[in-house]
């Protein structure tokens, strides 16, 4: 039943009829690599040296590369940490909670939503794992049963429920985008030529035959899938955020942080979509596919989580006033007039004010100002984590041990280095695998929303 | 009949089968199979499932094995012999006396398999009783420096051979007697008696020999005062203990001046608000903020140069008072409001109980203060002038001479002993007149910078490889015994002198030395021998003199009376009125905390200690005022270039320095080495010096004079960071460390402590270790705000005890210093507004103009260290229970458990968490004891030296928990009578810090933990802190 409205623009531009939408987006994957993929892959493996050398010198040096100190223990590993879990999140909410609300404008842009989600995952986890001092025994953080005694992990600390959380949320967005590509990567193994790729995407494909009983099992793991991920996607942030808010430190002791941190996590997740996306739909020529109108609504998202999270700030300033509480109080107006007040105003701009200009049209329909506004949306997210983690711990309960953190040029390699990872699986990713969900955009080629 | 029964395996062996016979003899049943084994082709094909396994294992076995990298091989040799006295496990302790300055402690060595590891206070010296400074906790690493000279030197190069040396130097000094010429042995000060004996034996051999005493930092202006006022050039002995009024001419006597143990000991009895007699009022007139300084009730800024006019003019008043006669000066000097006049008034309404001393190097001034002290009464009393100090008895008139002699040729051969002048006097003049003598020695344990310029280098012992003895007071024996035999080639000082002098006494025979054994051998040394003859009068027996040894200590009855003045002030009164003018900027010159006179500073410990009152560590740096810095336009980071005369320095570290007289700057001494070693700069070896020589700026006629006066200073056009462990020095007006003054207090006990206790609603029971009546132990800790000067022994004893290793500047730059306990300090101004102690309120004040609150500071001192909170928020936050809490109520830290998540140290509210960045041992960049077989000879062998990225802290010394509890349960003691110091504790000069088991009712721990005055920190967050506080009383209502 498919239904026509003339109000609505369509879903899908450019009257694309079925094998339209097969050559456009296998294109990539059938042909040689474009010039633009080969610098923007070489790019991002300079990136990726850059991770490497700096992992290497501060796994044979020791954490002490960093300049994380007696009172800040925590600085830009657990800013990008939380940065890099943040972006993940857009993935799963548009393919699982978007699919659940039967949002069909989601359908061109999930799978390299869900890609993006499982890169920044794996680029975030980099953090907790190398920030531990001994990471070579890093695995005594799983309840592994073991001969060493009664030795157990502790239920107790947040950072367990991260281990928990993260592990989970990984596990389950990468099944469900794998079986999201396997009809596509059937229709690949279908078109590729090579003796190896015709092997290596038959491999993958796991023998789809396209037949209407694996479609239906397809939709129903589909389902279940979303309907396993929807809960994640509210729990991985909101256990992210209990690292700090089940802590003493003031600033962190905070009870707001579950629902704030969900919706900075949105917010910085539309906000890298937005980037990719923009990006993406220009140089592969997906316009018709990724229309005007996905930006429209993605833009709206970035700006109703972008609020959310501004009134979230403005209230933990309420409450540490009305708190009574002088470390409280002093640890955000340190945040706002203290040595970093930079970093406050900065988060402040860019998260709060900068999306406000979304209500206006112009600016939800301009690819090149959505770009730069995404860019914006991420650089104000990384602060906002930078000022909740540094500017916390800087100043805490007793002067004497204030102190002053800034990043080492390890520790920024590391956070550079982390774009190298998430690039250059995003290119091999753009370049092997289709970066639009044939299968489900074919079957809304003639949808309006 | 049983015999003939007959067992039969089968029908084949009862019917005797031929070919069952046959294969009966054959072991083996089938052929093994040997050629399928050989056939290599045949493997493959052949081997099933389990032979399969069977090859993948041996090779995985194979390759692991064979990956495994040959294991470093260890020696572990037993004693042939046990030693009587070695038990390993269980430490030794031996009374001694500190060498690390000439006060001479009585300390308790502890020695763990042969080798010393730390020194401790003996409770039975009168001098230390019981406590120690940092210097002295310290001076156990010089023991295991490995710069010190192994051998002996030789016009620089080394020599095995003593015997050689002696033969050469023998020479020398007959050829000089021959020609009659002079030699001068020039010490610091020396009052062994037995050293002072075996200096006359020299004599009689070359009779032609002086002995002169110099001291680096010179307190001859006192001994010259009491040599004319007395009769008697001696330092009295101060009774701190007996003074209820204390009033110091910029004396830091709980730091550095004289005897500063000690008088932290006699000072902290009347520290305390519920003393007999009532609390003692303490006021310090100073130019540079001394740690002594921020111990008082009252501090007034005043400029060093006028001393003498201040000093007068409070002489002035007093004579008033007692209706003696003034000094008649036209000037009365007076500083803001009426400061000196209120000083007079309250040291005469404590005469006989008041003590007034000064720092200053002028004759003159300690004449007057001779005069008070004798109008007030004070001699007796507080002063003792019968029972003198030996602890310094420089001079620098002599020494002056000494230098002359040397440059004219006069004396023709020099020994140098425990002093480095090249260093700490006029370093270009002596360095001139060291090459004009034919003979130079050093004794030196080091190649110092006068050891350099000598001809030979006949290194001493350490203080803990000697036999010695010393007076530190009239009366009062200390003595020295050795705890290790000598690690290098080395041989002590009177030992030397003996030898050459031919005098030395011929060894006993000792049965015992030829089996090796460590005591006897030592025993039969043969200035052991030495001093056994010089003390045969009075401790012949072997009995006596081992008694004596052991405690350490031997006292003769103190002499009563009291010494007869001959002094007149009021002929001083042309000197005063001719000195009280001040022009220009005065500098301080003082020791510092760590280093001292700088003879400890390649000490790395003392290096990394941070100065009390500013915390800086790894360098010195000028103080300079905050109305001159915002005059020079000098903020936080920048240098001054200084100048004094033809003496300049140019971009030296400057810092602001809350309480320093405007018109004054600071400079400590003990910096600037160029032939120290490795840690302080040595110029020889390639090592930066740190800091700058602050001996430059001495001026050495005369007396010597410390203030140097007419110092330019002008910005410097360098930036340097200096290291400092705390960079925030107001206390933002948290209720962190509470105060309150001495009335208040006698009007109510919780005066201060008085605010309403904070609502704690909990869901949870007490823990059942907790409850009152439960069987095991509930350590806690208390410590007492007024006992507390800040002075940092407590530190290097920490240090010491848990083998906490040393960072170097680069990482306290960082602020990663890894201390377990710190000392906190803050700042609050005094200001018309009131007392400022925010930020933002001394800006604002600041933004007026007028910086006056910089000059009249409070400052208080709060050691921190991790406070066992029963609700520890680093607990919870582990993830893999790494630190846990034990039923004793300690917060426990299991290294070899944790991953280094470093969460427990952001959820500490205490900040006591100290993490391992790097690998701190065995590290070229962290060259330091750690890096080096001998420097790990100082490692406590019963604490964990931690690997890297493994969080650290205190841990309430459980070590020695452990030890009490197993020695009290081998006594058989009841669980009250468990024994624990833990090493903050032991080491306390002003017993700060009580430390014991709260389930012992009776314990001083318990009581001072319902003591009124008692307090935790952040109680409000309810982590339950073991550590209480006592609520720090001032006496400063009224002077």
């Amino acid at each position: 039943m498919i239904h026509d409205s003339i109000i609505r623009d369509r879903l899908v531009t450019g009257d694309k009829t079925a094998s339209d939408v097969t050559r456009d987006i296998a294109r990539p994957i059938l042909n040689n690599p474009s010039t633009a993929w080969k610098v923007g892959f070489t790019l991002s493996l300079i990136f990726l040296g850059i991770f490497g050398v700096s992992l290497l010198y501060t796994l044979f040096t020791g954490i002490g590369v960093w300049n994380i100190n007696k009172s800040v223990m925590w600085g830009w590993d657990i800013t990008n940490f939380v940065f890099w879990v943040g972006i993940g999140h857009a993935g799963t909410l548009i393919s699982a909670v978007l699919l659940l609300f039967r949002q069909k404008w989601r359908m061109s842009i999930n799978r390299s939503a869900e890609a993006m989600t499982i890169f920044a995952v794996i680029c975030a986890a980099m953090f907790p794992v190398f920030h531990m001092g001994r990471v070579w025994v890093g695995y005594w953080a799983l309840p592994l049963p073991n001969g060493f005694g009664s030795l157990w992990v502790n239920f107790n600390s947040p950072l367990l429920w991260d281990v928990f959380a993260i592990s989970t949320y990984f596990s389950v967005s990468l099944l469900f985008w794998y079986i999201g590509l396997i009809p596509d990567i059937a229709t690949i193994r279908d078109k590729v030529k090579s003796k190896l790729g015709k092997t290596m995407y038959g491999f993958l494909s796991m023998g789809w035959t396209g037949s209407t009983r694996t479609w239906a099992r397809y939709e129903l793991i589909s389902l279940i899938l979303a309907g396993l991920s929807t809960p994640l996607v509210l729990s991985v942030h909101t256990i992210v955020s209990t690292d700090f808010a089940t802590s003493v430190v003031p600033g962190w002791h905070t009870t707001i942080f579950p629902p704030y941190f969900v919706a900075g996590a949105i917010f910085s997740g539309f906000g890298m979509v937005a980037t990719l996306l923009v990006v993406a739909r220009k140089v592969m020529n997906y316009e018709n596919y990724i229309t005007i109108g996905h930006l429209d609504a993605m833009t709206k998202i970035i700006m109703v989580t972008g609020t959310i999270v501004g009134i979230a700030y403005l209230t933990e300033f309420f409450i540490a006033w009305y708190s009574g509480n002088i470390y409280e109080q002093y640890a955000f107006t340190n945040r706002m007039f203290g040595p970093y007040w930079w970093a406050y105003w900065s988060m402040m701009t860019c998260n709060l004010i900068a999306p406000q200009v979304f209500w206006f049209r112009w600016a939800r329909t301009t690819p090149w100002f959505i770009f730069i506004m995404s860019i914006v949306v991420n650089v104000g997210m990384w602060f906002e984590r930078f000022v909740i983690i540094v500017t916390s711990l800087h100043r805490d309960y007793l002067p004497s041990s204030w102190v002053m953190y800034s990043g080492s040029l390890t520790e920024i390699g590391l956070f550079l280095g982390t774009f190298g990872i998430f690039f250059t699986c995003f290119f091999l990713f753009a370049k092997f695998l289709p970066v639009i969900n044939m299968a489900e955009v074919k079957s809304i080629l003639r949808n309006r929303e | 009949m049983s015999n003939n029964i007959k067992y039969w395996k089968g029908e084949d062996e009862l019917n005797r089968n031929p070919q069952f016979l046959t294969a009966q003899k054959n072991e083996f049943h089938d052929d093994l199979p040997l050629d399928e084994v050989f056939n290599e082709d045949a493997i493959e094909l052949q081997a099933n499932r389990r032979d399969f396994l069977k090859y993948f294992g041996f090779s995985v076995t194979a390759v692991a094995l064979a990956a495994c990298q040959k294991t470093k091989i260890r020696h572990a040799v037993p004693y042939l012999v046990k030693p009587e006295d070695v038990t390993p496990g269980i430490a030794n302790y031996y009374r001694s006396t500190c060498g690390a300055c000439s006060a001479a402690c009585g300390i308790e060595v502890k020695v763990r398999e042969g080798r010393p590891i730390k020194v401790d206070g003996s409770v039975d010296s009168p001098i230390s009783q019981g406590g120690t400074c940092a210097v002295g906790q310290a001076s156990i690493l010089s023991l295991y420096d490995n710069e010190r000279l192994a051998n002996p030197l030789s016009n620089g190069a080394e020599q095995t051979d003593w015997v050689a040396i002696d033969a050469e130097i023998t020479n020398s000094l007959k050829k000089i007697a021959a020609a009659n010429g002079k030699v001068v042995i020039l010490s610091g000060s020396t009052h062994s008696p037995s050293t002072l004996k075996a200096i006359e034996s020299f004599k009689t051999s070359f009779p032609t020999t002086e002995h002169v005493i110099y001291d680096a930092v010179s307190y001859s202006g006192i001994l010259d005062a009491n040599e004319s006022d007395f009769g008697k050039r001696a330092l009295p002995t101060y009774k701190f203990g007996s003074a209820k009024v204390i009033v110091s001419f910029g004396a830091d006597f709980l730091g550095t001046w004289i005897s500063p143990v000690e008088f932290s000991k006699g000072y902290a009895i009347n520290r305390q608000p519920a003393v007999a007699g009532g609390m003692s009022k303490h006021i310090q007139f100073e130019s540079a903020m001394s740690m002594t300084g921020t111990n008082a009730d009252f501090r007034f800024p005043m400029r060093a140069s006028q001393e003498v006019l201040y000093v007068a003019t409070l002489y002035n008043y007093i004579a008033i008072a007692m209706g003696a006669k003034q000094i008649p000066v036209p000037q009365q000097g007076e500083l803001a409001g009426n400061s000196i006049k209120k000083t007079a008034e309250a040291l005469v309404k404590a005469k006989g109980t008041s003590l007034v001393i000064s720092a200053s190097n002028e004759v003159e001034v300690q004449k007057i203060v001779n005069g008070i002290n004798m109008l007030l009464g004070n001699y007796g009393s507080t002063i003792d002038m019968v029972n003198h100090s030996n602890q310094y008895q420089g001079s620098d008139k002599k020494t002056a001479e000494v230098l002359a002699g040397l440059k004219s040729g006069a004396i023709a051969g020099v020994i140098f002993y425990n002093t480095n002048p090249v260093y700490n006097h006029n370093s270009k003049e002596w360095t001139e007149a060291i090459k004009k003598a034919s003979l130079s020695v050093s004794f030196a344990s080091s190649k110092d910078e006068t050891a350099a310029l000598c001809q030979y280098v006949c290194p001493d012992n350490h203080y803990l490889e000697s036999w010695n003895d010393a007076e530190p007071r009239k009366g009062t024996y200390h003595f020295t015994q050795p705890t290790i035999s000598n690690v290098f080639n080395t041989r002590q000082a009177q030992v030397s002198l003996l030898t050459w002098a031919n005098a030395l006494v011929a060894p006993a025979k000792d049965p015992f030395a030829s089996k090796g054994i460590f005591s006897q051998k030592l025993q039969a040394s043969p200035y052991y021998n030495f001093i056994r003859a010089n003390w045969a009068a009075t401790l012949g027996s072997d009995d006596a003199f081992n008694g004596v040894l052991e405690k350490g200590l031997y006292a003769v009855a103190a002499d009563e009376g009291v010494a007869s003045y001959t002094g007149n002030v009021e002929a001083l009164a042309s000197y005063v009125s001719a000195n009280a003018k001040a022009s220009g900027v005065d500098m301080v010159l003082y020791q510092g905390i760590g280093v001292r006179d700088g003879a400890y500073a390649n000490n790395p410990w003392l290096q990394e200690m941070p100065d009390p009152v500013s915390k800086v560590c790894w360098d010195n740096y000028v103080a300079i005022p905050k109305a001159m810095a915002v005059k020079l336009d000098i903020a936080e980071g920048d240098t001054v270039n200084v100048k004094v005369g033809d003496v300049s320095y140019t971009n030296v570290p400057a810092l602001i320095q809350p309480g320093q007289a405007n018109e004054t700057v600071a400079m400590a001494l003990g910096y600037g080495r160029t032939h120290a070693g490795k840690v302080a700069g040595s110029v020889e070896k390639g090592f930066d010096t740190i800091g700058v020589n602050g001996y430059a700026f001495v001026n050495n006629t005369g007396n010597r004079s410390f203030v140097a006066k007419n110092v330019e200073i002008t910005k410097g056009d360098d930036n340097y960071s200096l290291a400092q462990t705390q960079t925030h020095h107001s206390i933002e007006g948290r209720d962190i460390v509470r105060e309150s003054t001495y009335a208040a207090w006698q009007k109510s006990p919780n005066a201060g402590n008085d605010k309403p206790a904070t609502h704690i609603y909990t869901i949870w029971e007490k823990p059942e270790y907790r409850k009152d009546g439960s069987p095991n132990h509930l350590w806690a800790m208390a410590i007492d705000l007024n006992a507390c000067t800040g002075c940092g022994s407590c530190i290097v004893s920490c240090s010491i005890e848990n083998n906490v290793p040393v960072v170097g500047r680069d990482e306290i730059r960082l602020r990663r210093e890894m201390h377990w306990i710190r000392i906190d300090r803050y700042y609050s101004f005094n200001s018309t507004e009131g007392v400022l102690t925010k930020d933002t309120e001394i800006e604002a004040a600041d933004g007026k103009g007028n910086f006056d609150h910089w000059q009249n500071v409070n400052v208080l001192h709060q050691p921190m260290m991790c406070q066992h909170c029963s609700n520890a928020p680093c607990e919870t936050v582990c993830p893999v229970l790494a630190t846990t809490h034990s039923t004793e109520g300690l917060n426990q830290m299991t290294y070899n458990r944790c991953i280094g998540t470093k969460y427990c140290g952001n959820n500490c509210p205490y900040k006591v968490r100290r993490f391992n960045w790097f690998r701190f041992n065995d590290n070229d960049k962290f060259d330091f004891h750690f890096n080096n077989p001998l420097g790990k000879m100082v490692i406590n062998p019963d604490v964990t030296v931690r690997t890297r990225g493994v969080m650290e802290k205190c841990s309430f010394c459980v070590q020695r928990i452990q030890e009490g509890k197993l020695k009290a349960k081998r006594e058989g003691k009841s669980p009250n009578e468990v024994q624990v110091l833990t090493a903050c504790q032991r080491a306390c000069p002003s017993n700060a810090i009580v430390f014991g088991d709260l389930h012992n009712p009776e314990s001083e721990v318990s009581k001072l933990h319902k003591n009124e005055r008692g307090f935790t920190v952040l109680e409000e967050i309810n982590v339950q802190s073991s550590v209480k506080y006592m609520t720090k009383i001032r006496n400063n209502d009224s002077i």
